[in-house]
């Protein structure tokens, strides 16, 4: 057993725990090999990031931009729609990192 | 949002640029769906292979795609959200975008969320013609409710008076406004 082990267990841990928003809820057990895995797929622990994005933000600051028709067009489109991609494009500091976390 | 959803998040960063290769950027988003979902088994299969080999060499990007586009089919919908793409290094951002649109091309699921400065939108569109859009910039009403949660906060309530206070919420909005 390697050394950092325990460190791979706590961060696996806390990975489910913090899933994104919590929209998906599939209660996985992760076997030995599977922690392994995970670490090997990726040294990148964004949702670290996203705990932190999350506790900061305030309220309904940037809620318009659910309201918008792009959004509600990119979210609701069936499969195979001819725009995948929504791009919210702004100046540094207008508050891009937050409504990214509030529109789901 | 029903529980076929699922929801996976990158977030790009100017200082750790070396970090977030496209193929750790990538095997971030099938992780998240790994420990969520259940290792898939092309995965586990990939991995034991990998090991053979000495010191259990990494993935190499076009194998990291294969494996994400395995895992995506099976998804009803997926959402693919990466802040900050304008932070990435330019080639990173170049075989990111390739990358994710050779997903979406298997995956018509797959819907895609950037956020970035204005000056990477002809590298969104050089990879997928059509690109929805929003511009962001505060509303008045956002800018209020900042100043009223960071007045609230405040460390040195002593310091504050009503006049102050007035002020703040009259000249910051205004500025933000000439911006």
């Amino acid at each position: 057993m390697s050394p950092g082990h325990h460190q791979v267990i706590s961060n696996t841990h806390s990975f489910n725990n913090n899933s994104f928003n919590n929209i998906v809820n599939f209660i996985t057990e992760i076997d030995g090999e599977g922690r392994q895995i995970l670490k090997w797929l990726s040294p990148l622990e964004p949702q670290q990031r996203h705990q932190s994005v999350r506790t900061d933000r305030l309220g309904s600051v940037g809620n318009w931009v659910l309201e918008t028709s792009e959004f509600r067009k990119w979210r609701d489109a069936g499969d195979g729609c001819v725009e995948p991609v929504l791009f919210c494009c702004g100046n540094p500091g207008v508050g891009k990192t937050y409504v990214r976390y509030e529109g789901f | 949002m029903g529980k076929d959803v699922a929801v996976v998040g990158l977030y790009c960063d100017f200082h750790a640029q070396k970090e977030h290769s496209t193929t750790h950027m990538l095997g971030a988003i099938l992780k998240q769906l790994a420990s969520r979902r259940g290792i898939p088994n092309h995965t586990r299969e990939a991995f034991r292979e990998a090991k053979k080999e000495f010191g259990s060499r990494g993935l190499l990007l076009p194998d990291m795609v294969d494996l994400l586009k395995m895992t995506i089919t099976s998804l009803p919908r997926l959402f693919i959200c990466i802040d900050a793409l304008d932070e990435c290094a330019p080639k990173h951002r170049r075989e990111l975008l390739e990358s994710l649109q050779r997903i979406v091309l298997v995956s018509p699921g797959t819907r895609v969320f950037l956020t970035g400065r204005p000056h990477i939108d002809d590298e969104i569109v050089g990879c997928f013609r059509n690109v929805l859009r929003i511009h962001l910039s505060p509303t008045p009403g956002d800018i209020k409710s900042y100043l009223e949660m960071r007045l609230a906060d405040d460390h040195i309530p002593k310091a504050m008076d009503n006049e102050l206070r007035a002020e703040i919420m009259r000249i910051i909005p205004e500025k933000i406004s000439e911006m």
